[in-house]
């Protein structure tokens, strides 16, 4: 299993970033996390910074679509 | 430390009417890290007793539990989805088996069943298992329903964030609404089917339900593609205002 650390842009429906952690790391995943979560509240833009858990960047991009697809590659 | 309920929702009550000081998010951060090896027990759980590979989401993010206090009547202590965690599943079949693994697996579990009651147009199985006084939200979605959960949320992020909750544009809502019935139209053959397996018997299909499951497929991507348009409609007018 692999942690994903996932930087989204919401307005423009892009991922901004995608930084893989061990889960042994998981610690450094959750405080990159919330240092980003905290920096883009106070900016006050709309970029979604989420953790998510996952068997590979491929069970991810199963399961979490929007991230990676935009709207023409999702009605496809 | 936070250690009532009433400090949770004190502190939920700052983050929705933004008066969250710093040290006020940290402890936020700390109460959804209290969900841990809650989450953890059951992302494990669901990968060692049946071999499915969820993703999992530790934490709900900051500006996700701010809109749906700000959105819903909920309390931050009375939150099912803080953690969880969603598969998707091949099919009404594979899901209908994986619900009655899951819920052998967390038999005190609570179903939240949106198939035919739909949220929004919303369909999906939530399953919330409450391990060590913690809620945990497991979501499962046949391909169809993703399908349509991720359209939706595409278009919240790129137009409106309401129109996951019903509101927006009229003609966008309309189109999901009939989307959504087409998909509940497609697994409802699915489920006919499963059951006439099951009976081993031959029963004729239905007048009404006569259109095949292709056609209904055929008919869902051209809609797709219709909002697809409707998009870069909504862009171009951005632009242009």
């Amino acid at each position: 299993m692999t942690i994903f650390l996932i930087k989204y842009d919401r307005k423009n429906g892009k991922l901004l970033s995608i930084q893989p952690f061990s889960k042994k790391d998981r610690e450094n995943a959750e405080k990159s996390r919330l240092q980003f979560e905290l920096s883009e509240l106070n900016q006050g833009t709309n970029t979604e910074v989420v953790i998510l858990e996952a068997k590979d960047k491929r069970a991810l991009k199963r399961t979490h679509r929007r991230y990676f697809e935009d709207l023409s590659e999702l009605t496809k | 430390m936070i250690q009532s309920k009433t400090q949770i929702d004190k502190l939920g009550e700052e983050l929705k009417n933004d008066t969250i000081l710093f040290t006020g998010y940290l402890q936020l951060d700390e109460y959804r890290l209290s969900f841990a090896s809650a989450y953890q027990y059951v992302f494990d759980t669901i990968v060692q007793e049946t071999g499915l590979m969820p993703t999992g989401r530790p934490a709900k993010t900051f500006f996700s539990i701010r809109a749906k206090l700000q959105r819903e009547k909920t309390r931050l202590s009375q939150m099912q989805d803080i953690a969880g965690c969603r598969l998707i599943c091949n099919g009404i079949k594979e899901q209908e088996h994986i619900i009655t693994q899951l819920t052998e697996l967390f038999p005190d579990s609570k179903i939240i069943d949106r198939r035919e009651n739909t949220s929004h147009g919303y369909r999906a199985v939530h399953l919330i298992p409450k391990i060590s006084g913690k809620l945990i939200e497991i979501q499962l979605r046949t391909e169809n329903q993703q399908l349509w959960a991720e359209t939706s949320e595409k278009l919240a992020d790129l137009i409106d964030p309401m129109i996951k909750y019903g509101g927006g544009e009229t003609e966008i809502q309309k189109l999901l609404h009939q989307l959504s019935d087409i998909i509940r139209r497609v697994e409802n053959q699915e489920i006919k089917r499963i059951t006439i397996k099951v009976k081993n018997a031959i029963v004729a299909v239905d007048e009404s339900d006569s259109v095949l499951e292709e056609d209904l497929n055929v008919y869902l991507r051209k809609n797709l593609n219709h909002i697809s348009q409707l998009n870069e409609g909504s862009e171009d007018r951005r632009k242009v205002g």
